[in-house]
């Protein structure tokens, strides 16, 4: 009988076999994300005059699978930014609570050399729009390096440093651009033409009000649900303006139509 | 102090026989002798505020910042050593950090007092430390509502088992004094630092237990209290720090914030004013008497 | 029976994690990988002049068949000593992977900035270009998807186009064109700028037909070829358009110019 303490309680090993504590040693190639698993699809936003609107729906998908539905994928940060996710979530959990950490970082300062009534001043010492987009293109692209990418595409709407609108958008790869009006996955196909058609240049984008933005959004987000599979009719919005950030997180599409579209040629029995 | 100089206060984590640590209680000696801070927690909010002795005139008025924020929604106020203080600060911002790492939300004010008072007590346990010079008040709002998880996905349950119970009654304002002991309590109003005596005397006045007052009444009342603790005699000049904490929907948002300049220059005229009003009554009672005679 | 063996088993398991096997099964081929590189398209072309440099590139940045955006520059001042770049001297264009050609310039950028600082002058285009192709070198085996063009004026005065691939080999040249487009362009550069395939009519028959000569090109006529090159490869390249971004390196200072390209 082996009596040793390390066999104490432990099944034979001519009965049972040897225990097999292979799973402790893991001495394959070290794992990185190679794919995404849980996803979010598009995120899009157009700039108006004075300010930007985003929207992203509330699903997230495990595969074909539409796995959560009360998914909040666009964010913000300081009140002064918000950051629209697609792709993987979990690595949109990852970024969120980095860039709280960055939020609660900025807290710490007490801008002791300003006046503290003044708003303009106090803004301007806190991280805008633009140095986050600079900071996630630089992170992105840090991790792509590295060969361990953090699976998102990231829109980032808010004020840069002169107080300009600015809209931008960061993938998985590091790559990084701006545009008066961005989407990311379906939405780079599907509603981007549509936003294209409102806002071409940044000279039309400054002239939408801010309720056309929000109707050509809520346009975009009615073709995408049709047509993108991975989609859903429940999603957030978000309007940015030098007042502040209003993000509705709950909003369902209108005016909805599956009626049968027998008078669009190829759909119904008309020949010509 | 009767058993002074036997030996026995050479070293931290040496008892004397009478059971006294006297690393400890010169630590205390040493807050006994920073400006005055105190804090004040009323119904909708906590107040922090400090007496800033003016040590020299080449320092840059409002600049050096006495409060600090640690998280959000926690500030801490201290009187003693300066750089006991910034340390005090350092280790809480860790501590506040490494909660929102492990557990997905803020820090309690509580869970952070009872982190800190655990760190100063092992600052009186080796010889290899000494305690900190300072007595630190923290401050903080709990929030009531139910919060986002950092980086949350979903809603998850509303109420029950990872959710709020709808008819629990969840955080709120709490104020804690940590002392270079580790002793910690919880407080309506706490005081330390030179001017403690007439300070918590003041604060005796104030019915911060029953009834409560409003946060800007406090920061009113905290104003005047730094500046009826401040001994003329001693100091000459002196600047006042104050923070506050409101809940989400109170001025602050929940946030750790500096009193903006325009209440806080009301709540220093209105200081100013009952500071004379009362040297005016006491010469009034003086004239009296003189007539009595 | 190892079971009643007083001594641990000598080979196979045993009860100390640290003697647990190792697992070693062959790693399945994975089934999607990450590929590091993407391609976002444009095309960019440098031109010397006698007394100048013309750099320029399209505003276009694309992923497949989508316009990511239709204005992104791939022209850029470097080494200036403020960040609005005022007071460069030199120009950079970088095409092909947009994150790397970003990286690239921001550390050349950086490099011209300190050498400018620590020695009070800034960088020789010369120098400069031995410098990028080290940065482009030290990448050799994860190497910036970028073909750079670097432009400036040399110690005598005289228009200096440096051309690279993406690990590092460079040249001076009269001309280059980079990029998608750039098979498209070289061979026009090649005609209109040194003058191959025309020779003087009528001076011999066959071999001994005599090249006509190469004159230095007036910045007006390099403008134009400029413009016109662009103009072509938007007709026939669907990744070049949007916008012609120019930088003109003169002795007085750089000048920038945008114009519009098609935008179908």
């Amino acid at each position: 009988m082996d009596h040793r303490p390390q066999a104490w309680g432990r099944p034979r090993d001519d009965v049972y076999g040897a225990y097999d504590g292979s799973y402790l040693n893991n001495s394959g190639p070290r794992t990185v994300t190679q794919s995404p698993v849980v996803t979010g699809t598009s995120v899009i936003a157009i700039k108006f005059k004075d300010g930007i609107v985003m929207a992203a729906d509330n699903l997230a998908s495990y595969g074909s699978l539409a796995r959560f539905t009360d998914v909040k994928r666009l964010r913000t940060f300081l009140g002064t930014t918000v950051i629209g996710f697609g792709g993987d979530v979990s690595d949109m959990q990852f970024l969120d609570r980095h860039l709280e950490e960055l939020a609660v970082d900025e807290s710490y300062e007490a801008e002791p050399t300003i006046d503290e009534d003044d708003q303009e001043a106090k803004k301007a010492s806190q991280l805008n729009a633009g140095n986050i987009y600079r900071y996630l293109q630089k992170l992105m692209y840090q991790r792509r390096n590295s060969f361990d990418p953090l699976w998102n595409h990231i829109l980032v709407a808010g004020f840069d440093s002169a107080s300009k609108p600015l809209l931008g958008s960061v993938d998985l790869r590091g790559t990084s651009f701006t545009s008066p009006s961005l989407a990311t996955g379906f939405g780079a196909a599907l509603a981007q033409p549509i936003m294209r058609k409102y806002a071409a240049t940044e000279e039309d984008a400054a002239k939408l009000t801010r309720e056309q933005a929000v109707g050509v959004i809520k346009e975009c987000m009615k073709v995408l649900f049709y047509r993108d599979a991975r989609s859903l009719d429940r999603y957030s919005i978000a309007i940015v303006t030098k007042d502040g950030i209003e993000l509705k997180e709950d909003e369902q599409l209108e005016k909805q139509s599956w009626a049968f579209a027998e008078r669009i040629k190829g759909y119904g029995t008309q020949t010509v | 102090m009767t058993s002074i100089g036997t030996g026995y206060d050479l070293s931290n984590s040496i008892f004397s026989p009478d059971g006294r640590n006297f690393q400890v209680e010169y630590a205390m000696k040493a807050v006994e002798n920073g400006g005055t801070s105190i804090g004040i927690r009323c119904k909708d909010g906590v107040v922090l505020a400090v007496e800033k002795i003016i040590t020299s005139k080449l320092l840059k008025p409002g600049a050096n910042k006495r409060i600090a924020t640690v998280d959000r929604h926690l500030g801490v106020v201290s009187s003693g050593m300066l750089p006991d203080g910034r340390h005090f600060v350092d280790r809480a911002r860790d501590e506040a950090r490494s909660w929102r790492d492990n557990f997905k939300t803020p820090i309690t004010t509580a869970d952070l007092a009872s982190r800190m008072g655990n760190y100063l007590q092992a600052h009186t346990l080796y010889q290899s430390v000494r305690p900190f010079g300072i007595t630190a008040i923290v401050g903080g709002f709990d929030a009531q509502e139910e919060s986002p998880v950092d980086g949350e996905v979903g809603n998850g349950p509303s109420c029950g088992a990872g959710g709020k119970n709808p008819d629990k009654k969840y955080g709120g304002p709490f104020l804690y004094m940590i002392e270079p002991s580790g002793l910690y309590w919880g407080y309506y109003g706490a005081a330390t630092g030179k001017g403690r005596q007439a300070a918590k005397a003041e604060l005796e006045k104030l019915d911060l237990t029953g009834e409560g007052i409003t946060l800007e009444e406090a920061v009113k009342e905290a104003a005047r209290i730094i500046y009826v603790a401040h001994d003329d005699s001693k100091d000459k000049e002196f600047e006042l720090e104050m923070s506050w904490i409101s809940g989400k929907d109170g001025p602050t948002k929940g946030l750790h914030q500096e009193v903006p300049k325009a209440l806080r220059e009301e709540a220093e005229r209105l200081a100013k004013k009952s500071l004379d009003d009362s040297d005016d009554e006491e010469e009034e009672k003086k004239d009296g008497d003189k007539m009595e005679e | 029976m190892a079971m009643f063996s007083q001594n641990p088993l000598l080979n196979g398991p045993n009860y100390s994690f640290s003697e647990a096997p190792k697992f070693n099964a062959p790693e399945g081929a994975r089934e999607h990988r990450f590929d590091p590189y993407t391609d976002n398209g444009g095309s960019t072309l440098a031109i010397a002049g006698a007394d100048f440099t013309i750099m320029a590139g399209d505003t276009r940045l694309t992923s497949g068949y989508s316009i990511n955006s239709r204005f992104h520059p791939k022209v850029f001042k470097i080494g200036g000593t403020t960040s609005d770049q005022k007071d460069a001297t030199l120009v950079l264009s970088v095409v092909g992977f947009a994150a790397d050609g970003e990286a690239l310039k921001e550390r050349l950028d950086a490099i011209c900035k300190m050498y400018r600082y620590r020695h009070g002058k800034p960088m020789s285009v010369k120098a400069c270009a031995q410098r990028l192709s080290t940065i482009l070198y030290q990448k050799r085996f994860f190497p910036y998807y970028a073909y750079a063009i670097l432009g400036g004026l040399d110690e005598e005065g005289k228009g200096a186009v440096y051309s690279y691939d993406p690990v590092g080999s460079y040249e001076r040249e009269q001309c280059r064109a980079g990029g998608a487009a750039a098979s498209l362009i070289m061979p026009f550069l090649d005609n209109q700028v040194n003058f191959k395939n025309q020779f003087i009519p009528g001076s011999g028959e066959g071999h001994a037909l005599q090249e006509r000569e190469r004159r230095p090109l007036s910045r007006q006529e390099v403008e134009t070829l400029v413009k016109d090159a662009f103009d072509g490869a938007v007709e026939r390249h669907i990744e070049v358009g949007d916008g012609l971004q120019m930088m003109i390196i003169t002795k007085e200072g750089i000048e920038e110019v945008v114009l519009p390209l098609k935008k179908d």
